[in-house]
């Protein structure tokens, strides 16, 4: 997949970015990066997805969260923000309509904390559910009582 | 003869008054024959449709299966249905939505556990958000297995829950089904009410689930408001 | 009425200001400052309710009958899919996958398999790519079939008698199914995919068969819209009814029939083509109203051209190996490369994609689903402000929900 020359020189000149798939921003910078590709015609959201990754040596205990835009028909772009457990990342609902429910549900499953979001409860699980099941550490088969 | 709760015969006092009665016991019999042949081949079925199973289910009743053909329509009300059939995954989320709906239907009444994940939750039984097997919260009449289970099994469990409506109208005791096991199969971690290697919580978590109704219903619990 | 006071309420919201004033209805509308008195009727649809396809809830607030504000929660059929894939093998997962889309399991396995494939760099041998575009079309009438009989049946004895348009394509239905049988040996949940092609090969008279049924159908098409499309009560019942704006649409990530009926000339088949579909010629339809009828007379147009499709197809298929590797059955038998992958193909409801990261054992790290039942239900919230309650019953039906699918 080539990249086209409006996002490469987007990135390049507004963000000091290489292009990438997917690309890494700061935190800080994300809604930014998100307004100024819908600019220039990524207005289809295709979707966020996060993953959990455990303390290492290296890092502390932290998600990646990764989004992904489309220009129909052909061009796509991909970035992802690192985000410490304990923290959070600016939500794209501002920018994206469909962040809402996608941001929500990574919140539900992975645990990912999004500033900023209008609405920002569970939406697969019942609201009195404790933890999140798609982190690390988060054990399959973990009881909830009284129904398993 | 009139069979209670527990499968057992009891003779109610109006019953041994109307025995008194010259030829009355006769009619007795013969409304009796007439109920158990009425209840047994118009069996109105509440479709718990939540997955895959609901879509073999939806096939059961369309042109080539035909559930008419045996007396049974789906109807999508609990009030005026006979039989339950759970077809697909419940959920932690959806287990008091349908044991509230079970509660809601009339007596007489039977379920029907259609498919894998509706007997043990199948290979979602270790998942934290899928209840192991209906058959920790509500009774379950008749098992049928698979994923799905084609509509002619559906059709075998429908004819095997008549034979037992009949066998139980004439005081006959049956035996409850078992869940199927397959050879081969791990066995489900939620060992059946009875097996010595069941934990004890868990038969308090059933009867909790059983006995306690709450009066607002599964409908309001405090984690559901919103 | 609902859309009009909702734009005062973007003056003064009561959460984060939006920097963007959007022309389409609020979802964050506070029902309290809209109707301090509390006249508002809270209603309850769904989770088992026929017409909600599977266990949707939604909770709306009515205004006499006309909705002022809605809000979905989804949910009840949360498996924990993607928790279990990532315990499984990948030789396992495409089992599971199967029932996540349970109207076109064949496609699901085409889109993790894909993403595997593209993972490891497996090319895929050039019969099992025919064989998968092949099943995937086969599939995309069988689910197409399935949502024409539902979506009538929501709207009831207005179309003739509650099930008749069912029963008329469920009848065809069981003849794709009875296809798929003789195929890989299922009616539905098949496992034939695997990492480098397919596990079963097309059996003999599999091409006759497959003739005959797409053949029947072809013509059958004809009849649906005479049942169906030609009834003066199905026009008015979904005419107008859940316009979904193109712009609103591509925010939310809705993709397939519903955004090209609303004038997006879309289609993964076409623009970034994947299994064989670059060898062949697709026609997209795409239609510009965005309501109802026009998401039907997509989905029909579609259907027909899959049926085009398969006939085409079923002739032509090269001879060669099947599967690159050779099918494995131990779960840990095949290891992946470390790495990241996201591929979508375009199922039956739109941009169905697997998001995968890898590390280097026979397990993925972390697998998302990216199903399009999930973005086309975000609509709802803006669909549901200012129509009437047997409107929303309309509009969930065409937008084709598999729940299956939005719970995961």
């Amino acid at each position: 997949m080539s990249t086209p020359d409006d996002l490469a020189s987007l990135l390049r000149e507004g963000f000091d970015l290489e292009p990438a798939d997917p690309l890494t921003v700061d935190r800080s910078r994300v809604v930014e990066l998100a307004r100024s590709l819908k600019g220039i015609g990524f207005e289809y959201f295709s979707y966020c997805a996060a993953a959990h990754y455990p303390a290492t040596d290296a890092d502390p205990d932290r998600t990646v969260v990764e989004y992904r835009l489309r220009r129909l028909p052909r061009d796509e772009v991909a970035f992802r923000v690192w985000v410490p457990t304990g923290e959070s990342t600016p939500s794209l609902c501002g920018v994206f309509a469909g962040a809402d429910w996608q941001e929500r549900e990574q919140y539900d499953l992975v645990g990912t904390v999004f500033a900023d979001h209008p609405d920002l409860r569970r939406i697969m699980l019942p609201e009195d559910w404790e933890g999140h099941p798609l982190r690390r550490d988060y054990a399959i088969d973990t009881r909830h009582h009284p129904w398993r | 003869m009139a069979v209670d709760e527990s499968g057992q015969a009891f003779h109610h006092p109006i019953y041994s008054f109307l025995e008194k009665m010259p030829g009355l016991s006769l009619g007795l019999t013969t409304a009796d024959q007439l109920l158990t042949w009425g209840s047994s081949n118009s069996l109105f079925i509440f479709p718990m449709a939540t997955s895959c199973c609901g879509i073999e289910f939806m096939a059961a009743s369309s042109g080539r299966f035909d559930l008419d053909q045996i007396g049974s329509i789906p109807r999508g009300t609990p009030r005026q249905s006979d039989v339950m059939v759970i077809a697909g995954t419940i959920t932690v989320k959806m287990a008091p939505r349908v044991k509230k709906l079970w509660d809601q239907m009339p007596e007489p009444k039977w379920a029907i556990a259609m498919g894998s994940c509706a007997i043990s939750g199948d290979f979602y039984r270790d998942i934290y958000s899928v209840v192991p097997g209906v058959d920790t919260f509500m009774p379950i009449d008749v098992y049928v297995p698979g994923c799905p289970p084609n509509p002619d099994q559906l059709f075998a469990g429908l004819r095997r829950l008549q034979e037992k409506i009949r066998a139980k109208r004439n005081g006959e005791w049956t035996d409850p089904e078992l869940r199927p096991d397959t050879p081969g199969l791990r066995s489900p971690n939620l060992p059946r009410i009875g097996d010595p290697r069941r934990e004890a919580s868990l038969d308090e978590a059933q009867l909790d689930a059983v006995m306690n109704l709450d009066p607002g219903g599964g409908m309001l619990r405090s984690g559901d408001k919103s | 009425m609902a859309v009009a006071h909702s734009e005062e309420a973007h003056e003064a919201p009561a959460g984060p200001v939006p920097t963007v004033v959007r022309p389409w209805a609020d979802p964050y509308l506070d029902p309290e400052t809209y109707d301090p008195e509390g006249d508002l009727m809270v209603m309850n649809l769904g989770p088992q309710h026929p017409s909600t396809h599977g266990v949707f809830r939604v909770k709306l607030w009515l205004d006499g009958e006309v909705c002022v504000k809605a809000v979905p929660y989804p949910g009840y059929l949360h498996r924990g899919v993607e928790k279990l894939c990532e315990k499984l093998t990948y030789v396992q997962i495409p089992p599971i996958v199967d029932k996540n889309d349970y109207v076109s399991p064949y496609i699901n396995e085409l889109a993790v398999n894909m993403a595997f494939e593209q993972l490891n760099a497996v090319e895929v041998p050039r019969r099992s790519q025919y064989l998968r575009t092949l099943g995937a079309e086969m599939q995309r009438v069988g689910s197409h079939l399935l949502w024409l009989g539902t979506f009538a049946m929501d709207m009831g004895g207005a179309l003739g008698g509650g099930a008749s348009a069912f029963m008329h394509t469920f009848r065809e239905r069981e003849t794709i199914l009875d296809c798929f049988e003789l195929w890989t040996g299922a009616r539905f949940h098949y496992n034939t995919l695997t990492v480098g092609g397919s596990r079963h090969d097309v059996p003999a008279g599999f091409a006759e068969m497959v003739r005959r049924t797409y053949e029947t159908i072809r013509a059958r098409t004809i009849e649906y819209d005479e049942l169906i499309y030609d009834n003066a009560i199905f026009r008015s019942r979904t005419e107008g009814v859940g316009r979904v704006d193109a712009k609103l649409a591509m925010e939310l990530g809705v993709s397939g029939p519903i955004l090209r009926a609303s004038g997006i000339d879309w289609d993964l088949r076409r623009d970034r083509p994947y299994a064989a579909y670059g060898e062949l010629k697709i026609n997209v339809p795409v239609r510009s109203a965005g309501d109802s009828l026009a998401r039907y007379e997509v989905r029909m147009a579609e259907m027909r051209e899959s049926i085009r499709l398969v006939l085409d197809l079923i002739d032509g298929i090269p001879e060669g190996p099947i599967c690159a590797l050779k099918p494995v059955k131990l779960p840990g038998a095949f290891k992946g490369k470390a790495g990241q992958a996201y591929v979508a193909v375009d199922g039956p409801r739109g941009e169905l994609g697997t998001w995968v990261i890898a590390d280097g054992t026979e397990r993925a790290y972390r697998l998302k689903i990216r199903p399009p039942s999930y973005h086309a239900m975000a609509l709802i919230p803006y669909l549901a402000p200012g129509s009437t309650l047997s409107d929303i019953i309309v509009t969930l039906g065409s937008l084709d929900p598999i729940l299956g699918e939005v719970d995961r």
